[in-house]
């Protein structure tokens, strides 16, 4: 939670100085980005929280969605956790249309999750497959690899439509 | 329970230790410890990194090819569970590890020993071709007046080749 706050607000930073003026705080703009970017070269991951756009990794129709609530969890939603979200892009012809208000399972985050027996796992990105109440997928294809800590939390089906479980 | 190896380093990654990062092409790569994955994250060669296993074999610092090496490679075949067998690897595996370590020292102390003898050698060949660069060559050359002009001396046959011999 304190990395998201201070990532936002290294963000508000930036962009009340890109906001500020034109040519003179062109140099401080980019000398202060590259400040951060060498301080901050290792990026803190954390966790799926309200405002996070997820990306949709099954043939719903939606393409990005966005966190409105993370269900369980105080900090934000994990790995394997399910959120509440509303669709920001869609596909033209899809079963999910834009604004629509979705439940979403995280199959891929890229903050690292414990494992059991000790190691942690990190994906490249954050993905989403929407799911409805029950917890049964809206799509019946699942792209890209998933974690197998989704046995745990009884989301099979999600598994068996799965291409590789990592 | 299985042990595997780290992306970066090749050293042998413990229950409990590292990191796992799957990528989206569904390539998993492991890590021993965070300097292996910053240093991956860097997107740094391992091949060109000095302290990595992989330089090491790559640049021919550690030996490469062994007949020990073969005992560990991964079979896919689940092998039925017999009590025997399993005591008996137990005890080859320490017997493996005492003879790979040692033919590795061994690899090393060959590579550190130095060419001693090719290299005695190529010095006295050089002593003898670059002289010049030291020692100017109208020092060598033997000088005229000091020597003693050749004389002819009629000996017989035995004699005088022992002689001339002699003059030389």
């Amino acid at each position: 939670m304190a990395a998201g706050l201070a990532s936002k607000w290294s963000r508000v930073g930036r962009s009340l100085l890109g906001g500020l003026g034109n040519n003179l705080s062109n140099l401080l703009t980019t000398s202060h980005e590259m400040a951060c970017n060498n301080s901050l070269s290792q990026q803190q991951r954390t966790f799926i929280q309200m405002r996070t756009v997820l990306k949709v990794v099954d043939n719903s129709g939606a393409k990005k969605v966005m966190c409105i609530q993370a269900l369980k969890g105080k900090k934000g939603a994990r790995l394997g956790d399910t959120i509440v979200a509303s669709v920001k892009e869609a596909h033209p012809n899809g079963k999910v249309k834009k604004g629509k208000v979705v439940y979403g399972v995280v199959v891929r985050a890229a903050m690292q999750r414990g494992r059991c027996d000790g190691s942690e796992v990190k994906f490249d990105d954050n993905a989403v497959v929407l799911v409805d109440k029950q917890g049964q997928p809206i799509g019946t294809r699942v792209f890209g690899p998933v974690p197998h800590e989704l046995r745990k939390k009884k989301h099979v089906k999600i598994l068996t439509l799965a291409g590789h479980i990592a | 329970m299985r042990m595997k190896k780290c992306w970066f380093c090749s050293s042998t990654i413990y229950p409990g230790h590292g990191i796992q990062f799957v990528r989206n092409d569904v390539k998993i790569f492991r890590f021993c410890r965070s300097k292996c994955h910053k240093n991956f994250k860097m997107k740094r060669n391992p091949r060109k990194v000095k302290w990595t296993k992989a330089y090491r074999r790559l640049h021919g610092k550690d030996m490469t090819q062994d007949s020990t090496f073969e005992f560990e490679r991964k079979r896919n075949r689940p092998e039925r569970y017999d009590r025997n067998v399993t005591e008996n690897t137990l005890k080859a595996i320490k017997t493996i590890d005492k003879v790979r370590s040692r033919r590795e020292a061994k690899h090393i102390e060959r590579r550190k020993k130095g060419k001693k003898a090719q290299q005695t050698i190529e010095a006295v060949k050089e002593l003898e071709q670059s002289i010049s660069l030291v020692k100017a060559p109208a020092f060598l050359r033997v000088d005229p007046s000091l020597t003693l002009p050749k004389i002819m001396v009629k000996v017989s046959q035995g004699q005088e080749s022992q002689s001339q011999r002699m003059e030389e």
